[in-house]
């Protein structure tokens, strides 16, 4: 047991080093930029909305940025390794292919949380600089956000071992921008009254629910996210992961790579 | 051949400056002919779910920008696009107070400083009371619009009483409906209004409009006060004088005869009616 979890933990480092130099870190320099023009910039064009319009644009930033990397890194995380042929090599050694899948899973969704942690240090040095309080509040957003990319990548990474990179990279879009719109699949009944209810039911439990990850618009009126709701979201995001990545395990270990 | 390329680009660059400025020069200061794709809140919210934020401060920095723009340097100023990009933003995020203060106001006031219309910006008022309930200082600007731009002292009195209720409202709410119940609002109570705007307000563009407020009703103060010695002027001489000039040389009146922007009042003789004359930034329609 404790040496499948070194393997994983050494996948999962070798999948981050990789991120590292494919540059995916580059988009902190975007980010830095786009901080620091919109603090010298918002406040003046703004009436007095500086520090909402600094919160809104670091948490979209984060949340926009890390959805990119979720999907389009996510995709390639095992579709590369077997374009490569570098798969067949790894899969020799003594490691399982569950081992092989969670290792690269943890390593980009650790990626990912470097990056957010980066950005959000950025966001509160930006809020700093500017004469504005470090408010902790914008964390129990920034976590939400966080639980959410993880969801994207177990998707990404389901869809690639189902078909081609490009078209899991649509389906991963599809499913991202589905669950955006999960409030509307949850209210459908009220614009279709003859949607039959198993049907709309179903939908919004099948889809990944990330507006209701979405805090955003919350925090940024000061207004913190409850614990408990914070628990649950937790609990969620962990369970939905897990079913996501089981299916994506079952269907990789299933994969024929002769 | 690669110094003969960076020759030609030390050439052209400059050309490009040059071009550009005399261009600017040419066409002088202008705004931006505004288009709107999308016209409703729920519109914009399709193309960005879960950064409505973003959107509607992205959606208010455009307003505030359009309404300088237009104030600035459009010559037939309409604020065509106004009410829908304050609809716009408020819809995408419902909270914010300041869209609706101020999306009023720029609504509300007259013309040049405004779009004209009143009604609207209360509208908009009132979408932003159903939006944040708890908010009584947005009821009170329903209120004082009531009052102030449509001359509705009963409903102004109404609304007012409603603010007061809520949780932390300005004491003095009652008091102010109550004396618009009784003596029906007069310029006192325009007044105290508009001073409690200013004293509530940041600085910036609120506070300036209350200021020019103050100021129309200071010049119109000096303008009843003119109509007095003008009838006094009358009661001495058997004639109303000729011009408002004519009242300095009776040394009848010692102050000055001009609004409190400089503007020369509008006398007529027949009537003996001073008022704020129109070209003056002062006046206003009754």
């Amino acid at each position: 047991m404790g040496g499948g979890l070194s393997r994983v933990v050494a996948v999962a480092a070798n999948t981050f080093r990789e991120t590292v130099r494919e540059r995916v870190l580059y988009n902190l320099v975007f980010f830095a930029i786009l901080m620091t023009l919109s603090g010298l910039l918002v406040g003046q064009l703004s009436i007095r909305q500086d520090e909402k319009v600094l919160k809104d644009i670091g948490l979209a930033a984060m949340d926009l940025f890390g959805t990119f990397i979720a999907v389009f890194i996510g995709v390639g995380l095992v579709s590369k390794e077997i374009e490569r042929r570098s798969l067949y090599l790894l899969l020799a050694k003594p490691l399982s292919r569950g081992e092989f899948f969670l290792g690269k899973f943890a390593g980009l969704v650790f990626t990912l949380l470097v990056n957010l942690g980066v950005m959000t240090g950025g966001l509160y040095m930006t809020l700093v600089a500017t004469g504005r309080g470090a408010d902790p509040i914008l964390l129990t957003a920034i976590y939400p956000i966080f639980l959410g990319l993880v969801i994207v990548v177990a998707f990404a990474m389901l869809f690639s071992t189902l078909t081609s990179s490009t078209l899991a990279s649509i389906l991963t879009v599809g499913v991202v921008v589905a669950g955006r719109f999960s409030d509307v699949v949850r209210n459908m009944r009220q614009v279709l009254p003859g949607a039959p209810a198993w049907l709309v039911d179903g939908l919004y439990a099948i889809i990944p629910d990330f507006r209701g990850l979405d805090f955003k618009s919350q925090v940024t009126y000061g207004d913190p996210v409850p614990g408990d709701v914070l628990l649950f979201v937790s609990l969620y995001a962990a369970a939905y992961v897990a079913v996501v990545l089981g299916l994506g395990l079952a269907s990789f270990r299933s994969k024929d790579f002769q | 051949m690669t110094w003969r390329l960076a020759v030609l680009l030390l050439v052209l660059a400059p050309v490009v400056v040059w071009s550009h400025s005399k261009l600017d020069g040419r066409l002088g200061a202008r705004a931006d002919e505004e288009v709107l794709y999308l016209w409703t809140g729920n519109q914009v919210r399709v193309l960005f779910p879960g950064f409505e934020g973003l959107a509607a401060d992205v959606y208010w920095l455009r307003t505030v920008q359009y309404f300088g723009g237009q104030k600035a340097f459009t010559q037939g100023r309409d604020f065509a696009l106004l009410r829908p990009l304050i609809e716009i933003t408020t819809t995408l995020d419902p909270r914010l107070e300041i869209a609706y203060r101020y999306g009023a106001v720029f609504l509300s006031e007259s013309p040049p400083g405004g779009a004209g219309r009143p009604k609207e910006g209360i509208e908009v008022l009132e979408k932003g009371t159903r939006n944040l309930p708890g908010s009584w200082r947005l009821r009170q600007h329903l209120g004082f619009f009531h009052f102030l731009y449509l001359k509705d002292a009963h409903t102004a009195a109404a609304v007012l009483e409603e603010a007061a209720e809520l949780p932390g409202a300005a004491f003095w709410l009652k008091t102010l409906a109550a004396e618009l119940l009784s003596k029906g609002g007069d310029r006192a109570a325009s007044r105290e209004m508009w001073q409690r705007l200013h004293d509530q307000s940041e600085e910036g563009i609120l506070r300036k409009n209350a200021e020019q407020q103050l100021a129309i009703l200071d010049s119109l103060d000096r303008a009843d006060q003119l109509a007095v010695v003008v009838e006094e002027f009358g009661r001495q001489r058997g004639r109303r004088p000729r011009d408002l000039e004519e009242l300095r040389s009776s040394r009848l009146w010692r102050g000055p005869l001009e609004d409190l922007r400089g503007t020369p009042f509008r006398y007529d003789e027949s009537s003996g009616q001073v008022s704020i004359a129109r070209e003056s930034l002062m006046w206003r329609p009754r």
